[in-house]
């Protein structure tokens, strides 16, 4: 009876926390080990360790999909250059990062005589746990979301203006001027920015009237036509250029790669870091390349809906839809590492014009001509 | 429950507060002000209203604390003499 409803029944769960229920009732154990916790009189505890196997989830698919990066990033990056990249360790070099890890954690973790100590430990930890809190209202598929958030793009935007200032302090900590110069750079790409990221953001709020991650990505289930797939992308192409410009550059990727130009800077702010202190920046700049794709996915290229996902049997929609988000945000990672693979990195009042005279005055046109075209009821 | 979560965030508040003013360098004294405003933003969600604690955090942890350690950073050091 069970297995019938499993495949046929509309089982859409608001978070992954029901899903998880859900499974467990369905084979038969959530109602026992919700007994043994009734009679110690500590429910709550159970609900505690539910949500904290899904942060263990989440941060071991996260470590994973970093790990994953960096192979890839050099992958990419041979290929433009017809050379094979890491080949050694692995099939094709696919354990790679296990070994920088491990090169990683054997290396001596140097603190400058002259750093504040304290700062300069402090900075890589302020770095990571954003980078991280950043997954939290990303929808992975249906129902595979930690939390659907009212606020959830707020939150985003929010989480993502912590990142600064922990470049700042590692950049001022360091007590080296090339790492003062490059937070200093770093911040003031970053913040102005975010200005065009989130104007073309609140251009997809004025279609779904709604912040929630899920309310965004279900307004974009559906077709027009029967084929053509109901994306914001078709309906703010402008939008998408802008944030997608808008967010590699807040990324610090090569076209707007300022913060750590080589030939100026060294590395930018964390020229003094090393061992896993300099891991942490490494992978937070993954963890971020990652997030921001997702994000960029989920607003505009329909997050994980695909046209004709609801023929599926219900009980698989959770996971075909997880795959289609992961393919999508390969697109746009991949896409940002062919930039940085063929395009020059331009000047710094190149970057600043580009900011605050170009995308910043779109940006608002585009959020004008939405909300103009939306009170005239055109769509 | 609940009552614990707001006690352990209203200590945390306090003492990063206390601290702001207790620190002998500015930075130092920013980074506590920046856990003052996240304690401040947790007290918020304690009490439902978690646009007003997102926005806390974006408005004042996001921008007021990185201009005030650019003005700190831009400036000459004076508390090192």
């Amino acid at each position: 009876m069970l297995s019938l409803a499993m495949w046929t029944g509309d089982i859409m769960f608001p978070n992954a926390y029901e899903l998880i229920v859900y499974i467990l009732n369905f084979i038969g154990l959530y109602e026992p080990i919700n007994n043994i916790f009734k009679t110690l009189g500590i429910e709550y505890v159970l609900r505690i360790i539910i949500v904290l196997v899904e942060i263990a989830v989440l941060v071991v698919f996260a470590l994973l999909t970093i790990m994953f990066l960096t192979w890839m990033e050099r992958k990419v990056v041979a290929m433009v250059q017809a050379r094979y990249g890491p080949m050694v360790t692995g099939p094709r070099g696919l354990l790679q990062p296990v070994m920088d890890g491990v090169k990683l954690i054997g290396k001596e973790d140097i603190i400058p005589a002259k750093a504040d100590r304290w700062v300069f430990t402090l900075a890589p930890f302020i770095v990571f746990i954003p980078a991280l809190l950043i997954f939290i209202p990303l929808p992975f598929g249906e129902s595979l979301i930690i939390s659907d958030l009212n606020v959830g793009l707020l939150y985003i935007i929010a989480i993502s203006a912590v990142s600064p200032i922990a470049i700042l302090l590692a950049g001022w900590a360091s007590n080296n001027k090339y790492s003062l110069m490059g937070a200093i750079r770093a911040v003031a790409q970053d913040m102005s920015y975010t200005i065009p990221l989130a104007l073309s953001a609140i251009a997809i709020v004025l279609f779904t009237g709604s912040l929630s991650t899920v309310d965004i990505v279900s307004a974009q289930n559906g077709t027009w036509f029967g084929f053509i797939p109901k994306w914001f992308i078709f309906l703010q192409p402008l939008g998408f250029l802008l944030f997608l410009i808008a967010s590699i550059a807040e990324m610090g990727r090569i076209p707007f790669d300022f913060q750590e130009s080589e030939q100026e800077l060294v590395a930018g702010f964390f020229t003094e870091y090393s061992g896993m202190k300099f891991a942490m920046f490494f992978l937070a700049e993954y963890a971020h390349l990652f997030s921001v794709s997702a994000i960029v996915v989920t607003l505009f290229l329909g997050g994980w809906s695909f046209p004709f996902l609801n023929l599926l049997p219900a009980g698989l929609v959770p996971l075909v839809s997880f795959g289609i988000f992961l393919v999508k945000t390969y697109v746009i990672i991949f896409f940002a590492m062919w930039l940085r693979d063929t395009v020059p990195r331009v000047r710094i009042d190149q970057l600043m014009n580009l900011g605050w005279k170009i995308m910043i005055p779109l940006a608002l046109l585009n959020l004008l001509a939405t909300g103009f075209l939306l009170t005239a009821g055109v769509f | 429950m609940i009552d614990i979560v707001f006690l352990v965030i209203s200590f945390l508040t306090i003492l990063s507060t206390i601290m702001v003013v207790r620190s002998n360098k500015l930075v130092h004294s920013a980074i506590y002000l920046a856990g003052t405003f996240i304690g401040t933003a947790g007290l918020f969600i304690l009490l439902k209203a978690e646009f007003l604690a997102w926005v806390q955090i974006l408005v004042y942890v996001g921008a007021v604390i990185t201009l005030i350690l650019f003005t700190i950073m831009l400036t000459r050091k004076g508390e090192e003499e």
